[in-house]
C-alpha cells in the first residue's frame, strides 16, 4: 500500500490498494476528505451545469442516485460584476460557500475548476495573467488572481489548478511553449498564495490542489513536470489530466497522487482503457449526453456469463427510447434494473415523454443512466481487485458494440451557456416554434393558435380515435 | 332543448362517495372528502395539470410528496400522443405514467376555444381541419368519452360546447348551453365504465345568469356524480365570474362535488371556496414556475429578478415543501439566490419551483379546509388577503370585497 504524502494544510488523503506499478496500470484506491463521503476509485465525477447535475433535482440526487462527487466550473457563477452573489453566501467557518450556494450537502465531495467541463471554446485568447471563459452573458477574462481568491473563499474540497489550454484547434509550436510557461507560473503563484504565503488574515487553504498536466508531450512540458516533482510536490494533492496520453508519462515520484482525468471518452470501452492506464477519477460527459439523446444505457462490467456466449452481432451499449419499438412496450428500460425509473416506469412511458418533449423524460433517463454508470464503476473496482481486469476488458470489448447507439430524436432545449458561440451566417440553433400554423393561416385565412398540433394527418387522427374524417 | 326530468333517463351509477364534514356558518364554504377509485381527496382542492401524462419535469414520487391526490391529464393531448391504441395496449393512463392516485381528464372541449378559429361546432360535434394536412375532421361527444374510457381516468368530463365568456353573441351562447346539455346525454349514453369512472357534467351559459340557471336545472336532473362549472376564466371580469359561481352553487345539490374549471389564482380560489366551490385546476402555478415565478403567501415573486440574486432566504419562509424546508428538517434548503442562478437556465430550476408552487397551492387548500372545519373561514379569508396586500385594505380588490360581502364576509371591517 502506498499513501500520498500529505501536507498539514490539506485534509485529503489518498490510499492506493495493492498496485504493482505506480503508473500505467489499473488501480483501486480510497480518496478520503475530512468530513466528506469517501470516494472509492476508480470513480466518475458528476459534471454540473450552473451547479446542477442536469435534470436531476436535489431530492432526486439524494433519493435515487448514488452521485458522490461533483465538478463545478467557476465560469458558471461569475457573470455578474464582482463580487458575484455566491461570494455573499452566509456560511460558518467550516462550510463551503459554493456548496451552500448550489444547495448540496456539506459532505458531498466537490471539485472546482475554472471552466465547465467540457468547456466551450472561446474566441478571445488567454493572456499571461488570465484565461478566457464563457459565462451565461458572454465572454470574460478570469484572472489567475481571481481564481486563487475563489479557491480560498469558496472552499471546494479539491481545486484544479489554472492551466493555459487551447481549445478547438491544436496549438502551434510557439503557443505550446507559452502554454507551459503560463501554466507553470499560474501553478507557482497559486501554491504560494494558497499554502505558503496567504494574504494577511487569510488562513492556509484547506482545498486539495490538483495541478494540471497539459495535453502535450512530456518533453514539451518537462521543466514544468520537474518542478511538480520537486519544488511544488509538497503542496500537491493530485494531478488533473486533460487527455489519457498524459497518463503514460507521469513521473514515478508523482505516482501516489490521485489522477483526475478530464476527458470526454466516447464509449465505455474508452473509459476502461483510461482506467487501464491508471486513471482514478474520471469525467464521463457521455452519461448526460446519452440521457439528452434519449438513450438508456445497458451494459455490465464484468460481462455476466450469460451474455458471454457466442453471438452473431455485438450487444448494443444502450437503446434508443425514441425508437418506435417502444411505443407499447411495458417492460422496464432494463430487465431486473433496480433504479427508480425502471422500478416505477416502462419504455412506453419514456417513449411517450420523449415524443411529447416532456422534461420528465430526461430526469428519468438520467436516473437510470447514473445507476448503470455506478454499477459499471463498482464492477471495475471489483475486477481490478480480483486481478481479472485485463481479461474482463477483453470480454467486454468482444461482447459489446464499439459505440453507443446514434441519437435519432431531439434533446432538451439548450441555452446559451450550453452551446458554442454563434458566429455570423450560421443556421438557427433552434427550429422556429411559433408561427407553425402560419401556413394554415394562409390556407384558412385565420388562426393565431399556438396550441400543440398533432404530428399526424387525418388518417392518424382517425386511427388515434381522436376524431373521424367528416 | 330537451325538457327536464325525462322519465326514460337511465340511472346514473357513481364511482365516488362524497363525505361532507363541515359547512362554514357564514359563507357557503364546505369541507369534505371525495373518495375516488384511486384514493381519497380532501376538498377543497387544487389539482395540478399533468397535460401530457407528466407534471412538467417532476417524477411522480415528487408529485406524491407535495401531497397531491388528484391531478389532471388532457384528453386532447393524450388522444394525439400516445393515442388511443397505445392507451388501450398499455392499459390506461394510470399504467402509462405510473401514477397510482387519481386522475381527472377534461374532454378536449377547452382546446376548442383555442382552436375555434380553425373549427366549427355543429350539432354532431366539432368540425375542424386537421392542422397537419387540412383534411376535414369531426370530434364528437362519443369520441371524447371513448378516449376518456381508454384513458381510464377517475373523473371524466363531458364534451361541452365551449365559447369564450366574453363573446358578445348571446344567441350563440344560448345555443352552446343547450347543445352542452344535449351532448351530456350523448356522453352518458356513450360512457362504458360508469362504475369505475365518474362523469361530470359542465354547466355552461356564459355570463348570463338566467342561462346558467336553466343549465343547472337541466344538468342536475341528469344526476351525474359530480358537477363542473365551465366556460369561466376566459378573460371575463372577476365580478362576473363570482356571480356565475355564486348563482350556480346556489342551485346545485349539496351532496355533490363542485368543480370550477380553469381557476387557479390563489385569490380566485379562496373567494370561490367561500361561494361554495370545491375543486379547481389551472396550469398557471406550474407554468409560471417555469418562468421563475414563485407563489408565496404574500403574492408572487419573480425569482429571475436581480433583487433575489443575493437573497439567501428560502423561497417562502412559511412553506414546508421539499425546497423550502431547511436541511436540518430533511428539506433541500433551496435559496432564492440559487433559484435566481438557475431559473430559466437549467431545467432543475423549473422542477424545483414547480414542486414549490404545487405544494404551496395544496397546502393553501389544506389550510382553507382546516379553517372551514374549525368554522373560522371568514377570518382565514381576511388573513389571506391581508398578507397579500400587506394589511392595506384600500388595495383589496373590489371584486373580492363585493363577492365576499355577498356571502356575509366584510373584508374591510375592522
Amino acid at each position: 500500500m502506498t499513501t500520498a504524502a500529505m501536507d498539514d494544510s490539506s485534509h485529503m488523503s489518498f490510499h492506493v490498494l495493492d498496485t504493482v506499478a505506480p503508473v500505467l496500470a489499473p488501480r483501486v484506491g480510497k480518496l478520503a476528505i475530512a468530513g466528506r463521503r469517501t470516494l472509492s476509485t476508480p470513480h466518475y465525477i458528476s459534471l454540473t451545469s450552473r451547479g446542477t447535475v442536469p435534470h436531476i433535482t436535489h431530492d432526486v440526487m439524494r433519493d435515487h442516485t448514488g452521485i458522490n462527487g461533483l465538478y463545478a466550473g467557476l465560469e458558471d457563477f461569475i457573470e455578474k460584476k464582482p463580487p458575484a452573489p455566491l461570494y455573499k453566501t452566509p456560511v460558518t467557518e467550516q462550510e463551503s460557500p459554493l456548496k451552500k450556494f448550489i444547495c448540496v450537502p456539506e459532505n458531498m465531495p466537490l471539485i472546482l475548476g475554472p471552466r465547465r467541463f467540457p468547456a466551450i471554446p472561446c474566441p478571445p485568447t488567454n493572456t499571461e495573467t488570465s484565461i478566457a471563459v464563457l459565462t451565461s452573458v458572454g465572454f470574460h477574462q478570469l484572472s489567475a488572481h481571481h481564481y486563487v481568491e475563489a479557491v480560498q473563499k469558496l472552499r471546494p474540497d479539491i481545486a484544479i489548478g489554472l492551466a493555459d489550454i487551447v481549445l478547438g484547434k491544436p496549438p502551434g509550436v510557439k503557443r505550446r511553449e507559452k502554454m507551459v510557461d503560463r501554466t507553470h507560473a499560474f501553478t507557482r503563484d497559486a501554491l504560494d498564495r494558497l499554502y505558503e504565503d496567504p494574504e494577511e488574515g487569510q488562513p492556509k487553504s484547506k482545498a486539495a490542489y490538483f495541478a494540471p498536466v497539459l495535453p502535450l508531450d512530456n518533453t514539451q512540458q518537462s521543466l514544468y513536470l520537474d518542478d511538480l516533482e520537486s519544488e511544488f510536490r509538497h503542496n500537491l494533492s493530485g494531478l488533473a489530466l486533460y487527455e489519457s496520453a498524459s497518463l503514460t508519462f507521469i513521473p514515478e515520484s508523482l505516482g501516489s497522487l490521485p489522477r483526475l482525468l478530464l476527458s470526454n471518452p466516447s464509449s465505455p470501452h474508452e473509459i476502461l482503457r483510461e482506467i487501464s492506464l491508471g486513471a482514478d477519477l474520471l469525467t464521463v460527459p457521455l452519461l448526460g449526453a446519452s440521457s439528452d439523446a434519449g438513450v438508456a444505457l445497458d451494459f455490465d462490467f464484468p460481462v455476466p456469463p450469460a451474455l458471454q456466449t457466442a453471438r452473431s452481432e455485438p450487444k448494443p451499449l444502450g437503446f434508443d427510447l425514441w425508437s418506435s419499438d417502444n411505443v407499447t412496450d411495458t417492460s422496464p428500460l432494463r430487465e431486473g434494473c433496480e433504479c427508480h425509473a425502471c422500478q416505477q416506469h416502462h419504455r412506453a412511458y419514456l417513449h411517450h415523454l420523449l415524443s411529447a418533449k416532456e422534461m420528465t423524460a430526461w430526469a428519468l433517463i438520467q436516473i437510470h443512466n447514473h445507476h448503470i454508470m455506478e454499477l459499471f464503476f463498482a464492477g471495475i473496482g471489483e475486477s481490478i481487485q480480483r486481478g481479472s481486469f485485463d481479461e474482463d476488458v477483453q470480454v467486454f470489448n468482444r461482447v459489446y458494440a464499439a459505440s453507443l447507439p446514434e441519437q435519432t430524436g431531439q434533446g432538451p432545449r439548450l441555452r446559451g451557456h450550453h452551446l458554442p458561440a454563434a458566429g455570423p451566417g450560421q443556421p438557427r440553433r433552434m427550429p422556429r416554434i411559433y408561427g407553425r400554423l402560419d401556413e394554415a393561416i394562409q390556407k384558412f385565412a385565420e388562426s393565431q393558435s399556438s396550441v400543440a398540433t398533432p404530428d399526424t394527418g387525418a388518417e392518424g387522427l382517425e386511427e388515434h380515435g381522436f376524431a373521424e374524417k367528416a | 332543448m330537451s325538457t327536464t326530468a325525462e322519465p326514460s333517463r337511465k340511472p346514473m351509477p357513481s364511482a365516488l362517495t362524497f363525505a361532507r364534514h363541515a359547512k362554514c356558518s357564514t359563507t357557503k364554504a364546505r369541507a369534505s372528502t371525495l373518495h375516488l377509485p384511486h384514493g381519497s381527496v380532501p376538498l377543497p382542492i387544487f389539482m395540478p395539470v399533468a397535460t401530457q401524462a407528466s407534471l412538467k419535469g417532476l417524477t411522480y414520487d415528487q408529485l406524491r410528496q407535495t401531497g397531491c391526490m388528484l391531478c389532471l391529464n388532457n384528453t386532447y393531448h393524450l388522444g394525439l400522443k400516445p393515442g388511443q391504441a397505445v392507451l388501450d395496449a398499455v392499459g390506461g393512463a394510470h399504467k402509462l405514467q405510473g401514477w397510482d392516485r387519481n386522475l381527472l381528464t377534461d374532454s378536449g372541449g377547452f382546446q376548442m376555444v383555442s382552436l375555434l378559429k380553425l373549427a366549427t361546432v355543429t350539432e354532431e360535434g366539432v368540425r375542424f381541419l386537421s392542422p397537419h394536412d387540412g383534411t376535414p375532421m369531426l370530434l364528437t361527444p362519443e369520441h371524447s368519452i371513448s378516449l376518456q374510457n381508454s384513458i381510464g381516468s377517475d373523473i371524466i368530463m363531458q364534451l361541452d360546447d365551449v365559447i369564450a365568456t366574453t363573446s358578445p353573441d348571446h344567441a350563440r351562447i344560448k345555443e352552446a348551453m343547450g347543445r352542452s346539455v344535449r351532448w351530456l346525454d350523448r356522453c352518458i349514453d356513450a360512457h362504458k365504465n360508469p362504475e369505475s369512472q365518474n362523469l361530470f357534467c359542465i354547466i355552461q351559459g356564459g355570463l348570463d345568469l338566467e342561462l346558467r340557471r336553466q343549465c343547472c336545472a337541466e344538468m342536475v336532473a341528469r344526476d351525474t356524480p359530480g358537477i363542473a362549472i365551465g366556460g369561466l376564466s376566459g378573460g371575463e371580469a372577476k365580478e362576473e365570474f363570482c356571480k356565475v359561481v355564486d348563482t350556480c352553487t346556489g342551485l346545485l345539490p349539496e351532496e355533490k362535488p363542485r368543480y370550477v374549471m380553469g381557476v387557479g389564482y390563489p385569490e380566485d380560489m379562496i373567494v370561490a371556496i367561500a361561494l361554495g366551490a370545491d375543486m379547481f385546476d389551472c396550469v398557471w402555478p406550474t407554468r409560471t414556475a417555469r418562468f421563475g415565478n414563485a407563489i408565496v403567501s404574500s403574492g408572487t415573486l419573480n425569482l429571475g429578478h436581480k433583487t433575489y440574486a443575493q437573497d439567501f432566504g428560502p423561497i417562502d419562509e412559511e412553506c414546508t415543501c421539499a425546497c423550502c424546508r431547511p436541511t436540518k428538517q430533511g428539506g433541500l434548503g433551496i435559496t432564492r439566490a440559487y433559484m435566481f442562478h438557475v431559473t430559466q437556465k437549467e431545467t432543475v430550476g423549473a422542477h424545483l419551483l414547480t414542486i414549490h408552487n404545487v405544494h404551496f397551492m395544496l397546502s393553501l387548500m389544506g389550510a382553507a379546509r382546516q379553517a372551514i372545519l374549525e368554522d373560522r373561514y371568514p377570518s382565514f379569508v381576511r388573513d389571506f388577503f391581508s398578507k397579500i396586500y400587506d394589511g392595506d385594505k384600500s388595495k383589496f380588490p373590489e371584486w373580492a370585497v363585493g363577492a365576499l360581502r355577498g356571502v356575509g364576509v366584510d373584508l374591510l371591517a375592522e
